[in-house]
């Protein structure tokens, strides 16, 4: 970890990292955080667009 | 009324993480990676005045930050489901923000007191808290790409 944050640029590209592992665990617990009838309204919308 | 309070709130959130986040870039972007290329008789410029200053506004800006932003999310309702992750979009953000705060005021500004000198220690501590308040202030540079991430998709990109 030390050798990712003496370096500048890759604590850059860890950070981008972090954020995209921040996106996925976000959609994730939305997810898991809705009830079965949100879940099946909010696939059927996904399917109507 | 209650939309002034609120928005003077917001104003002074962003007012004090401008001027937290600004820092602690000038920190990790300019001042540390320029620190090489100064000669040494003018090194103490930035360890005895330039640092010392812009730690001040840094710690009190981190602050400033936590302090509105917690009350910003209690008047919106949201701050019990924001730190429980049930809203992970702001959630998030919320909880690495509190992190790099605590980093902040409890392990970068005792180093950097050791390492500038404000305390005494003895001459092998010095070195040793300079570099823990570098790797320390560049995982709060890590951590605040996703914390601002969060902060502005939560508020601007909705259902991302």
């Amino acid at each position: 970890m030390s050798k990712i944050l003496e370096s500048l640029p890759m604590t850059i590209v860890a950070g981008v990292v972090l954020t995209v592992i921040m996106v996925i665990a976000t959609h994730q617990i939305n997810n898991m955080n809705q009830s079965g009838v949100e879940k099946a309204v909010s696939d059927i919308q996904k399917k109507m667009n | 009324m209650e939309d002034i309070i609120f928005f003077l709130v917001r104003y002074l959130h962003v007012l004090c993480g401008v001027m937290w986040i600004g820092i602690l870039w000038y920190f990790n972007f300019v001042q540390i990676p320029s620190m090489s290329k100064i000669p040494a008789e003018q090194k103490p410029a930035i360890s005895k005045v330039i640092a010392p200053e812009a730690l001040f506004w840094f710690r009190w800006g981190a602050a400033g930050t936590v302090l509105f932003g917690l009350i910003l999310a209690h008047m919106s309702g949201y701050d019990r489901e924001a730190l429980t992750l049930q809203q992970p979009e702001i959630g998030f953000g919320m909880w690495l923000g509190l992190i790099m705060a605590f980093n902040v005021w409890f392990v970068i500004w005792p180093a950097q007191k050791i390492a500038l000198g404000m305390v005494e220690a003895d001459a092998e501590a010095k070195p040793k808290a300079g570099r823990r308040a570098m790797l320390f202030s560049r995982a709060n540079t890590l951590m605040s790409i996703p914390m601002l991430f969060s902060m502005l998709s939560a508020q601007h990109l909705a259902g991302y």
